[in-house]
């Protein structure tokens, strides 16, 4: 079954990069593109899409602002967070917030595919860098 | 004969980013792809591209100074800066080096591509507001020509650069003198020099120095961000 995706960045070109990952695994659909938090919140509702990618750090509302109200929302889309911030609070904030994973950007390359096929099917995925790796 | 485009940047989804949109246009290729400002510097000596993009907040070597070197290097280099902050240091900075373009990565993709079209046509483009800027900076010039010159703080010589960036970044001066192929004793002479040149006392100083001078880029909490795009990618 189609894994229904909607991707969430400021940067136009991340948002390539994490689409041209995503390429990989044909049972995957990117179906939608937002640039900031609050796009991100009106896209889950309206087309509540199986998985979300958020970035954390975007104008308007931020990752973990718009994690908190999609998942109160549109609680059977899971919330995969890919961000810049190594940093094992911000980790515990996005899992606070609803996030079931969890992956630092420099890492995306190699873990993104990975916390997708995680994510999707409701596991939680969280690597930091340079620290122990957890997969539940 | 397709043109050739060197990519430099620290993290790889961008990297991959870039390629994926550039490869599209059939008349280009990317002919390699560099992780830091030092490795763009050394690829560029070797593969020779038309077109070198580079990214400003990298680690070891920055995109600025990596651009003042590659254009010291070949005055013919096209060099696109990609850049997170439009502020106007940057932007003087990143045109003070020799940059051709100037597009942030919060512009849309197909500002990056037209970019690399007029640099192609051996033209420069930069986004609107660099243009504002570069013709305000042009009148004002023209207005002032006479006033009188306001004295410049003390000149760090591009090796010096290098040197703040590596210390700012927590290197100790062994380290900083591996990377750069020196003796530690001379890393260490550098780093006197510039405590000396810029009047600093402390490691501190000389990492805020390295933040208000863009040397280095440092990451913003969640919420503290001011400016209309994100402070890091």
């Amino acid at each position: 079954m189609t894994v229904r995706i909607l991707v969430a960045d400021d940067h136009p070109i991340v948002r390539h990069g994490l689409k041209t990952l995503l390429v990989g695994d044909p049972t995957w659909e990117v179906i939608a593109e937002a640039e900031d938090g609050v796009e991100a919140v009106e896209k889950a509702c309206r087309l509540h899409p199986d998985l979300i990618i958020l970035d954390v750090t975007m104008p308007r509302m931020n990752g973990l602002e718009a994690c908190r109200r999609i998942r109160k929302s549109v609680p059977e889309c899971e919330v995969l967070i890919v961000t810049q911030h190594d940093s094992p609070q911000m980790m515990r904030e996005a899992l606070d917030a609803g996030a079931r994973g969890y992956v630092v950007k420099s890492n995306a390359a190699r873990d993104l595919l990975a916390a997708v096929a995680a994510v999707s099917q409701h596991k939680t995925f969280t690597i930091l860098d340079h620290r122990a790796a957890s997969k539940v | 004969m397709k043109l050739r485009i060197l990519v430099a940047d620290d993290h790889e989804l961008v990297r991959r980013g870039l390629c994926t949109l550039l490869q599209a246009h059939e008349d280009w290729e990317i002919c390699g792809e560099a992780v830091d400002g030092r490795e763009a510097v050394e690829k560029a000596k070797q593969l020779k591209p038309d077109v070198i993009i580079l990214d400003v907040g990298m680690p070891n070597l920055n995109g600025l100074d990596a651009t003042r070197q590659l254009c010291r290097q070949n005055a013919h280099y096209k060099v696109i800066v990609l850049t997170i902050t439009d502020t106007d240091q940057v932007i003087r900075e990143a045109l003070d080096a020799g940059a051709r373009g100037f597009v942030l990565k919060s512009d849309a993709a197909r500002d990056l591509v037209a970019a690399v079209e007029a640099l192609q046509r051996n033209r420069m483009f930069f986004t609107p507001r660099v243009n504002d800027m570069v013709l305000a900076g042009f009148l004002d010039k023209g207005q002032n020509a006479s006033a009188s010159v306001v004295p410049e703080l003390p000149k760090l010589t591009p090796r010096e650069r290098e040197v703040v960036q590596l210390i700012a970044e927590g290197k100790s001066s062994k380290e900083v003198a591996s990377l750069l192929n020196l003796s530690t004793k001379t890393a260490e002479t550098h780093r006197s020099n510039i405590m000396r040149k810029l009047g600093l006392h402390s490691i501190r100083d000389l990492v805020v120095y390295a933040i208000k001078n863009n040397i280095i880029q440092v990451q913003l909490p969640v919420g503290a961000e001011t400016r209309p795009q994100s402070p890091i990618v």
